[in-house]
């Protein structure tokens, strides 16, 4: 150790020295100018040109955008009733999914992190990453087959006498629900169980110690510490599900659709790429809005929360 | 305190918490949700009838019409020569840009952070109605015939998420390591390019190898963009998927589809193996990918 | 002495291990060439087709026979590909959006796109010379109003619309588009499906208030959007074009097709009576599909090998006999019932009802009822 602090400050007589140290610091950020390029030519620009398109309009039946006269119109459209109320049912399947998938996948890391043995953490984990791994169009399909009213899972139903009738869950908006929470519960998962495995057992000791029960365990050392988890799963799983464009295709129908199908169909058969790109747009803003005014929610909760811990600590430490 | 904590610990372990109990069948349970169209498209797989939803027998018809079907074998191809290439470019760009990031990092690194993430958060449907446009305008109105080519759009479209993803790993990996050992190494007078190939890439050599298998397998699973820009003749395999849906699903995409899984297990079992042998054990096994995934 | 000790401790085992430096950059660098020589190799065609004797035909869904597929390549070479598209605008919206890029040799278009398509420049002009097998069409399908003199087209083949529904659960007889609204209400509400197509869903309304199905009166306009939006969105389950997977494995109770898509699906379900086909009293759309071969198309030759293998008499019997729909060859329904076709009822139409239905026109009112039906897709299903 020392010999090396001794070699970081240029002892005098040997010229080559500073210009080793001046090679290590030569090339300032060379090594991201590829990938900048790369963003830049194949993100920045063609977002660039759909920003573009959106202030433009559809000049013709047959004609797909034109941009020589610019104005706010197509986002007006996009805001229109018919198409708003899409974007309100997305964000609703969205927030609805993203809480569903922190209900379930909670108490799973919770489980996988703190109660299981360490030997069988491992297997559970690549269990838990298996599905992730399967195509996420196969195993949208394997609902779909699964929730058909002739399938097996509405026979099964029929027989024990739990439904009355054929399953109709398929093609409305309780499947989309279904399919998007299993589609991204394992994004929830990961998460979750990185920050609740980083959590050290002898906090939970320690509050034990101090006088704490199991639930005000939880509620003031567990659920503190895994926030960081909880905010980058809720990240990881809203934003995607807002754009989700082969869920609600496969599972949805006419009534399960979201934004993504509505983007879609701008640029695949209604040909207007100017009201297609404006809901784009929006759709981003949405998604940055949304998770801008939860994060502040989340903020203003956690310091809430570290504020009422912090005061009864020491009321408990004079008890 | 430790004895007391050795004599309660078998306490503990003869009794059962309810609340242990409940959480080990909610765990139990989860798996179960999890695993459950998979199995379902496993099974399915040996369906011998005309469409997947129809359940006629058990048989391999499948299995072997889909190896024979020309469409299949094809679209399977494209879709791993995509990965493979999406696999380089994104291993490239990310391993430089992470080192980049941590060792160098100028007035560009927060912006370029803002850009990856972003990279991250944008829905696939936008990427997919943003890259089609640019690609035919790149193509066909100014003439860079090498942007009409399926699998060239196919690596492109893939690469942009891919590297980011790599970036972050490698930059996770990296963020941990002091630069002594670099640092020794230019003391010893060795050049850039040898202090690179020596000591900074075998170091990171983990992040790297997981970061290019997570854009592989991330490469096989893309449709929307795929659908989008592919080019007729180069339809990859989730896409041909998508199109059947329209049409009709037969048990061959069921056959295929568990092949492709047992496969993508096969090249994560690879990746576990050789990250098993990571010494440091930060960057090591599924908790090491896990975390440098999600913890950026 | 002790600096052995600090340099183990500082150099990783990583170094140690058999995938050294050298063999990691080397298989990246082989991994590297092998893709992108693959990736040149594989699509050495001008558009990107996967060999160099293949054919990309973008077509409807289910609509042509595996077997005539497979015959073709054993006989003349190229490997087909399909990619299906469930509506005229969704194809025109891709062949017009990559501008001949797409790859595609030959598309489908319904007649009445047929001219949008050529003045868009999405269509090759045909070389008749190369299509000896047109002779074998009845002149009712050749030299049409859509496309005089077959420039860009040649007659897949045609037919109609209607739909089916499930007599276990729609107990009474449905007769007309009227029943089939109604019916969408009440027994098979939230399990109906129409097709992907604008017109076809307008054609639903006019037919049953005996309007015009090309009109262009802003009046009978508004009324179709009002019932639609506020009778029929709430009811719709999907739209859906290739129904007869649908149809086979009994998914829904009143489904809005096409006669052959009808007769397919019918014949591949395990109760072939449960489904019954209604030729609405009322009458209907009157349509004819086409091959056409796409701007750009790589394969401009195996494309019209292919439509050319495809207008012989005894493989058009073949197609017929799959898809269900009348391939306008001559003689084409006499060599059906000698070879005994099943449901012929479903694939000839009688002139009695011929006599009802009306060839679909692009009218100045197309930009509208386009918009009605986004907003019904949007509306649908709540």
């Amino acid at each position: 150790m020392t010999t090396l602090e001794g070699r970081a400050a240029p002892t005098p007589g040997t010229a080559d020295v500073p210009a080793a140290r001046r090679r290590l610091r030569a090339p300032k950020g060379l090594g991201a100018l590829p990938i900048s390029v790369w963003i830049l030519l194949f993100f920045i620009l063609p977002f660039g040109l759909v920003v573009w398109y959106s202030f433009g309009y559809k000049p013709g039946l047959y004609v797909t955008h034109a941009n020589d006269v610019l104005s706010l119109d197509r986002y007006g459209q996009a805001a229109s009733p018919a198409f708003f109320s899409i974007f309100v049912r997305t964000l609703k399947i969205a927030v609805t999914g993203t809480v569903i998938c922190l209900a379930i996948a909670f108490p799973m890391a919770y489980w996988m992190a703190v109660k299981l043995a360490p030997k069988w953490r491992g297997i559970v984990l690549a269990l838990i990453l298996i599905p992730y791994w399967t195509n996420f169009l196969v195993r949208t399909i394997g609902w779909q087959i699964s929730l058909s009213p002739e399938g097996f899972v509405s026979k099964t139903l029929q027989w024990a006498h739990l439904t009355d009738g054929p399953l109709h869950v398929l093609y409305t908006s309780a499947a989309v629900q279904l399919g998007v929470v299993y589609n991204y519960l394992p994004l929830m998962i990961l998460p979750l169980y990185v920050a609740l495995e980083r959590l050290d057992p002898k906090l939970l000791e320690a509050s034990r110690d101090l006088g704490g029960t199991v639930w005000s365990t939880f509620w003031h050392v567990t659920i503190p510490l895994s926030m960081p988890g909880v905010t980058a799963g809720m990240l990881l799983v809203f934003v995607p599900l807002m754009g989700d464009y082969i869920t609600p295709t496969v599972l949805g129908g006419a009534s399960g659709s979201m934004v993504g199908q509505m983007v879609a169909a701008q640029f695949q058969s209604a040909q207007n790429w100017a009201l297609g790109s404006a809901m784009a747009v929006l759709l981003m803003l949405a998604i940055f809005g949304t998770s801008a005014v939860v994060g502040a929610a989340l903020k203003v909760v956690g310091a809430i929360a570290t504020a009422a811990t912090s005061l009864k600590l020491p009321l408990k430490e004079n008890a | 305190m430790t004895d007391t904590a050795s004599v309660s610990k078998p306490v503990r372990r003869r009794r059962i918490r309810p609340g242990d109990a409940l959480l080990n069948v909610w765990g139990m349970l989860g798996l179960l949700f999890l695993f459950f169209p998979i199995v379902v498209i496993v099974v399915f797989s040996f369906n011998t009838g005309r469409t997947l939803q129809m359940f006629e027998g058990f048989g391999v018809d499948a299995y072997v019409s889909a190896m024979n079907n020309p469409a299949i074998v094809n679209a399977i191809t494209v879709s791993l020569i995509t990965a493979a290439g999406t696999a380089v470019v994104a291993t490239l760009l990310g391993t430089f840009a992470g080192i980049a990031l941590t060792r160098r990092p100028g007035w560009w690194a927060p912006g370029l952070l803002v850009l990856l993430g972003l990279v991250m958060v944008t829905p696939e449907i936008v990427s997919a109605i943003s890259l089609l446009p640019w690609f035919v305008t790149l193509g066909v109105d100014w003439g860079f015939d090498a942007f009409n080519i399926g699998q060239v759009r196919l690596i492109i479209a893939n690469s942009l998420f891919a590297s980011a993803v790599v970036t972050f790993i490698v930059r996770a990996r990296m963020t941990g390591m002091n630069e002594f050992l670099e640092e020794a190494a230019a003391d010893l007078y060795a050049p850039p390019f040898r202090r690179f190939t020596d000591i900074t890439l075998p170091l990171i050599r983990p992040a790297v190898i997981s970061g290019a298998l997570l854009a592989f397998t991330l490469s096989l699973d893309n449709t929307v963009v795929s659908s989008f820009v592919s080019v007729a003749g180069s339809t990859p395999w989730p896409v041909y998927i998508f199109a059947s849906l329209k049409a009709s699903l037969r048990p061959d995409i069921a056959a295929m589809s568990t092949l492709m899984l047992v496969l993508t297990l096969i090249v994560l079992a690879v990746a576990a193996l050789i990250l098993r042998r990571d010494p440091t054990g930060e960057g090591g096994g599924a908790a090491g990918l896990t975390s440098a995934m999600v913890g950026r | 002495m002790t600096q052995q000790p600090h340099i183990r401790a500082l150099i990783p085992e990583a170094l140690k291990s058999s995938l050294t430096r050298r063999s990691f950059l080397g298989g990246t660098a082989a991994l590297g060439v092998g893709a992108f020589l693959a990736a040149c190799s594989s699509s050495s065609g001008g558009g990107g087709g996967a060999s160099s004797d293949g054919l990309n035909i973008y077509t409807w869904g289910e609509y042509d026979d595996p077997a005539v597929l497979t015959d073709f390549t054993a006989a003349k070479g190229p490997k087909i590909t399909l990619d299906s598209y469930g509506s005229n605008p969704e194809m025109i919206a891709k062949l017009s959006a990559a501008k001949g890029t797409t790859g595609y040799d030959i598309c489908v278009p319904t007649h009445s796109s047929v001219q949008q398509m050529a003045t868009g420049g999405l269509l090759t002009e045909l070389d008749h010379s190369k299509l000896p097998n047109m002779k074998n069409l009845t002149p009712k399908v050749l030299n049409t109003p859509f496309d005089p003199g077959n420039k860009y087209s040649v007659c897949k083949d045609w037919g109609s619309t209607g739909y089916v529904y499930d007599t276990t659960v729609i107990k009474r007889d449905l007769t007309s588009w009227a029943d089939f609204l109604d019916a969408a209400q009440k027994e098979a509400s939230g399990s109906m499906s129409f097709l992907e197509d604008q017109g076809e869903v307008a054609f639903t309304y006019f037919w049953s208030n005996g309007i015009d199905e090309n009109t262009t009166d802003p009046a009978h306009i508004a009324a179709y959007r009002s019932f639609i939006l506020d009778k029929i969105a709430p009811h719709v389950q999907a739209f859906e074009s290739s129904t007869n997977a649908s149809i086979s494995s009994s998914a829904r109770t009143l489904i809005h097709c096409w006669n052959g898509d009808a007769r397919l699906g019918i014949l591949a379900n395990p109760e072939p009576d449960r489904y019954k086909w209604v030729w609405p009293s009322e009458g209907a759309n009157l349509w004819q599909d086409n091959w056409a071969i796409v701007k750009g198309a790589p394969h401009e030759d195996a494309a019209y090998e292919f439509i050319n293998y495809v207008l012989d008499p005894a493989v058009s019997l073949k197609e017929l006999t799959y898809i269900g729909y009348n391939t306008g060859i001559q003689g084409i329904e006499d060599a059906a019932k000698k070879a005994d076709v099943k449901r012929p009822d479903l694939v000839f139409i009688s002139d009695a009802i011929m006599s009802k239905l009306v060839y679909s026109q692009m009218t100045s009112a197309d930009g509208t009822i386009i918009g009605i039906y986004d907003e019904l897709k949007a509306a649908a299903g709540k």
